[in-house]
């Protein structure tokens, strides 16, 4: 066995493929989940601001004349570039009309946050400026431009480390690769509170939040108004029905993007539900819940429910659509923990008593978000 | 946002948690639910959560 010792093997070309044919390439690279737009518990298309559709991923946005449509969005074999790699969904935005035009404080973005455990334990030696980790993505939009973003540490002082997309041409996929290096400033705690929030890529950003001396690519103490260098055009906002789309998010430890890390759909399903988990009756009139025979009224019928996987934290517990109750009244989620909840409803009289989801598509919500 | 509490069970055992009346939503009492993040702010600005029915 012969040994060639070099420092880096990078691809001839940024952002092309460097095949390497090695036994010890691992998994679970990728510290982001749903990268690659495949889940999207919440329904696949919205007009609200925040986690709408796409698990994990939020598209924020504010001083909006008309709504931004946030949606899953199926790709196509014309999608050159992320179609061959495997990516059959995107997180696609179609602009409002925004008639008044760009003001200061106008701004949308995609936005992700990572569990501060899973960063410290990672293997990125995150106070070493020697020390790595690669942010990468395909993004295709329709106004050709340059786009910013951020990532910013929330633990201890708040550090920011700005982002760039390059210039992008506009309808052509384009796979966006940021370096980040550690930071003898950055402090990331061993817990399940939120470790990065990372509102990676902005549309458009008003000089509210924007400095024209901001130094693009280095970290610094956070700041409110100097988050990004400002935007040379505000083009793709007051342009109606623009649109951004992006797929194949990766965060990984290292300074070099290897390929996306392929997941099963029923890998990204487990993942997402330790922060958001629906669950609905599927069967129109399935009786799916607690019965009892009461003795009396006023006693309280119990339902333990058990989720998945376990949660990051005890979750915000909702009813989706409504619950039949017989011979009792009151149904309530009344605790959660992080591998279950509990509901319970009480009793009117004596007799068979019962509740359950009044519908195939009810059911109940479970919120653990990172925010 | 208002928010209320839930009734005791029929024992008198005291329930932990509240309810978001804006959804009806449960929200435990865990310092990681970033709703009960918001409920504490909402209790620190000198707000009182309603009565349980």
């Amino acid at each position: 066995m012969s040994t060639i010792k070099v420092s880096k093997v990078e691809p001839v070309t940024s952002g092309g493929d460097c095949i390497v044919k090695a036994t010890n390439i691992v998994g679970n690279k990728n510290l982001m989940i749903n990268g690659a737009m495949q889940v999207a518990q919440r329904g696949t298309s919205s007009t609200s601001s925040g986690i709408r559709t796409l698990d994990r991923f939020s598209f924020n946005y504010g001083g909006h004349d008309e709504s931004p449509t946030q949606a899953q969005h199926a790709l196509t074999s014309s999608d050159t570039g992320p179609w061959e790699k495997g990516f059959r969904y995107s997180y696609h935005i179609t602009n409002g009309n925004q008639t008044g035009g760009a003001a200061t404080s106008d701004h949308c973005f995609f936005g992700y946050y990572i569990e501060a455990q899973d960063l410290a334990n990672s293997g990125w030696d995150y106070t070493d400026p020697s020390s790595y980790i690669t942010l990468s993505y395909w993004v295709k939009t329709s106004i050709a431009g340059t786009y910013y973003g951020y990532i910013e540490t929330l633990d201890g002082t708040s550090q920011l480390f700005s982002l760039s997309t390059g210039a992008l041409s506009a309808n052509t996929w384009t796979k966006v690769i940021n370096k980040i290096p550690g930071n003898a400033n950055i402090t990331i705690d061993n817990n399940n509170g939120p470790g990065f929030h990372m509102p990676f890529l902005w549309p458009y950003n008003g000089t509210q939040r924007t400095d024209s001396g901001h130094t693009l690519g280095a970290w610094a103490a956070y700041s409110g108004t100097s988050r990004t260098p400002d935007y040379a055009a505000s083009t793709w906002w007051t342009t109606n029905d623009s649109t951004m789309e992006i797929t194949g998010v990766q965060l990984e430890v290292g300074d070099i993007a290897t390929g996306f890390e392929n997941r099963t759909y029923a890998d990204e399903l487990r993942r997402s539900q330790r922060y958001y988990y629906k669950w609905v009756a599927g069967v129109s009139g399935y009786k799916f819940a607690a019965r009892y025979n009461a003795t009396g009224s006023g006693q309280d019928i119990p339902g333990m429910y058990w989720f998945p996987t376990t949660m990051r934290a005890n979750p915000t517990g909702a009813f989706v659509g409504t619950w039949a109750q017989s011979n009792c009244s009151g149904i309530s989620i009344s605790g959660t923990s992080t591998d279950g909840c509990y509901i319970r409803a009480e009793t009117s009289g004596s007799g068979s008593t019962t509740y359950y989801p009044d519908g195939a598509s009810n059911g109940f919500t479970m919120t653990a978000e990172l925010s | 946002m208002t928010y209320k509490l839930l009734r005791d069970d029929e024992f008198g055992n005291k329930t932990t948690g509240i309810i978001r009346i804006l959804d009806s939503a449960y929200i435990p009492e865990d310092p990681s639910n970033t709703d009960y993040q918001k409920y504490l702010e909402w209790v620190a600005d000198g707000n009182t959560a309603s009565a349980a029915d």
